[in-house]
């Protein structure tokens, strides 16, 4: 990264922490809205980097969202109880299906590769409904219970733990997503982004590096979906739809794909929203957000990122000149 | 075998009836300075996709250093030293300069699939791609997105991106194209400074460029080898004439 946008790529770990740690002290009745943004901003992280730094268009995360959190929902029911394992399986189980189904779906590209992002998330979406045994089908999974962090903070009705766990996980998250983006492996997923051809002509092959790349983001949407898991207690069938695999899309395009601070300011932009608007009125909350995407879309591409760098530059400009 | 580090043997290609290369034959030695020329539409770019393995060939057999590459997948040419540049420069625009070129030595180093490990931190990474962007003379420009750079310093970035791939083979796909002719010294500079010991083939259209690089020529007309020879022979050669000039009738 270089020149304007270097600021806030640098400050923004350290910003989301200490505003999210603030957010526990000034809205401490909101802690579980907060929670489900904590969780879901890692959710979103993990479709900005396919999206954002692999070109892989996606309207199937959900898939993988919804496997981490069904996996440590049924782990923690049948199997473990401790929060960080079943953060572990969901991870685990998260990048498992992204493997799969990524090496079958990432020959195609464009809108070809869009339609089986669908048809992906439909079929997972389908085999949860069907299997009603371990996932309770269309009623969802309850009674998903984990015991204390490192067996002392339990998970309280006010949710205090909760919400700082799911802060921890996503600040943990967004760290290990900078490193991947700026290893040799990021850089070389840019490239295939940008034009697949000519990395193969520097002697790299572009299918297998989004094939690793999809993997990585399917364990953070798993991480994301098994946080959700734990900290809410359930799992429904709408965490695998397909309305939630575009709701990360739209978060991600509002914010700014291809920079890891876009997916946290959409989601918390987007959610924030959401939570104000539907409130107030119900039924057309929605029409703000389209106006919203629209706005974006046309006016500024890069997203709410895209509007925060010049104003950032300008303060830090303003800074330096008075010293 | 007589020490060619690529020997193209009876190379062909068919699209549907068409013959769009037909039966090539063609040895490179080492430190080899080759043009290929053709009218368009006598099968270069087919010609070269078959060689980097971009499409396979109907017929025919390509080696590299004595070994048989012609099944062998694009980037496991290049693993091996078979390197291409582009006609038109082919970049990755949002990229700066030296990000190119630490995704070429990456590539080069198969270090590419280090998921966890910093590219700044990787021991000479920096400081090679630094050097090839100042052999090219584009030190000043590292950090710009290759976007914003202009058109000439985009080609000599490509050659550097050729070169940082360490290549045993080189093909050059015009090179200069594109280029205002004031600048067109300043790639052939460039590639005056190529290893000497490198092959390199160059598929160019400007004479004046080939007869200024190259020390052997051959003509490629309707998919098949015409004649070889010296820059002056090659010109002075009648037949290639009338390949020109007579597809430049047909043309019009």
């Amino acid at each position: 990264m270089t020149g304007k946008g270097a600021l806030i790529d640098q400050m923004g770990v350290a910003l989301v922490a200490v505003l999210g740690v603030a957010a526990f002290f000034v809205f401490p009745e909101d802690l579980g809205f907060m929670t489900r943004i904590a969780a879901t901003a890692l959710y979103v992280l993990s479709l900005d980097l396919i999206l954002g730094y692999g070109g892989i268009p996606s309207m199937g995360q959900a898939a993988l969202f919804g496997a981490g959190a069904y996996a440590a929902g049924i782990a923690s029911i049948r199997l473990v109880q401790d929060p960080i394992v079943l953060l572990g399986i969901g991870g685990v189980v998260g990048g498992l299906v992204a493997l799969v189904t990524g090496t079958l779906i990432l020959r195609a590209r464009g809108l070809t590769l869009l339609m089986l992002t669908i048809a992906v998330g439909e079929i997972v979406r389908e085999v949860v409904n069907k299997a009603r045994d371990y996932t309770g089908g269309s009623d969802g999974l309850g009674g998903v219970s984990a015991a204390p962090v490192f067996g002392t903070f339990r998970f309280d009705m006010y949710g205090r733990t909760g919400y700082l766990f799911a802060l921890t996980v996503l600040v943990i998250g967004i760290l290990v997503a900078r490193r991947i983006v700026r290893s040799p492996f990021g850089l070389a997923c840019r490239g295939v982004k940008e034009d697949p051809l000519r990395v193969v002509a520097l002697g790299g092959r572009p299918r297998r590096y989004l094939i690793v790349m999809y993997g990585i983001s399917g364990v953070f949407a798993g991480v994301a979906g098994a946080v959700t898991a734990v900290t809410s207690g359930i799992v429904g069938l709408d965490s695998v739809s397909f309305s939630w695999s575009a709701e990360a899309l739209v978060m991600l395009v509002l914010g700014g794909a291809g920079r890891l601070c876009g997916a946290i300011i959409g989601t918390v932009g987007f959610m924030t929203i959401h939570h104000i608007l539907s409130a107030a009125d119900p039924f057309r909350w929605m029409l703000v957000i389209g106006a919203m995407l629209v706005a974006i879309v046309l006016f500024v591409p890069g997203g709410i990122v895209a509007v925060l760098d010049p104003a950032i530059a300008r303060f830090r400009k303003r800074a330096e000149a008075k010293r | 075998m007589i020490g060619g580090v690529l020997e193209i043997r009876h190379l062909s290609r068919k699209f549907g009836g068409l013959d769009a290369c037909s039966d090539i034959t063609l040895y490179i030695e080492e430190g080899e300075r080759l043009a290929l020329i053709g009218p368009n539409g006598a099968g270069k770019t087919t010609f070269v996709n078959m060689v980097t393995g971009v499409l396979p060939p109907s017929g025919g057999a390509i080696h590299l250093d004595g070994r048989d590459i012609t099944r062998l997948a694009a980037p496991a040419r290049v693993k091996r030293g078979l390197v291409r540049s582009f006609q038109i420069a082919r970049l990755f625009r949002g990229m700066t300069a030296r990000e190119h070129l630490e995704l070429a030595i990456l590539e080069r180093e198969g270090k590419t699939y280090r998921v966890f490990s910093s590219v700044k931190r990787m021991a000479g990474v920096e400081d090679e791609a630094r050097t090839y962007l100042d052999e090219m003379g584009l030190g000043a420009v590292a950090e710009r997105p290759v976007g914003m750079l202009a058109y000439g310093q985009q080609r000599l970035l490509e050659i550097a991106l050729a070169l940082a791939l360490k290549p045993r083979f080189l093909i050059l796909d015009e090179p200069a194209a594109g280029v205002p002719h004031g600048e067109s010294q300043r790639i052939l500079d460039a590639l005056d400074r190529l290893p000497p010991s490198l092959a390199v083939l160059m598929v160019e259209h400007d004479m004046d460029l080939v007869s200024r690089f190259a020390r052997r020529v051959v003509v490629l007309s309707q998919g098949k080898l015409l004649c070889d020879g010296t820059p002056g022979e090659i010109m002075a050669d009648p037949r290639v004439r009338e390949v020109y000039l007579g597809v430049r009738a047909d043309a019009g």
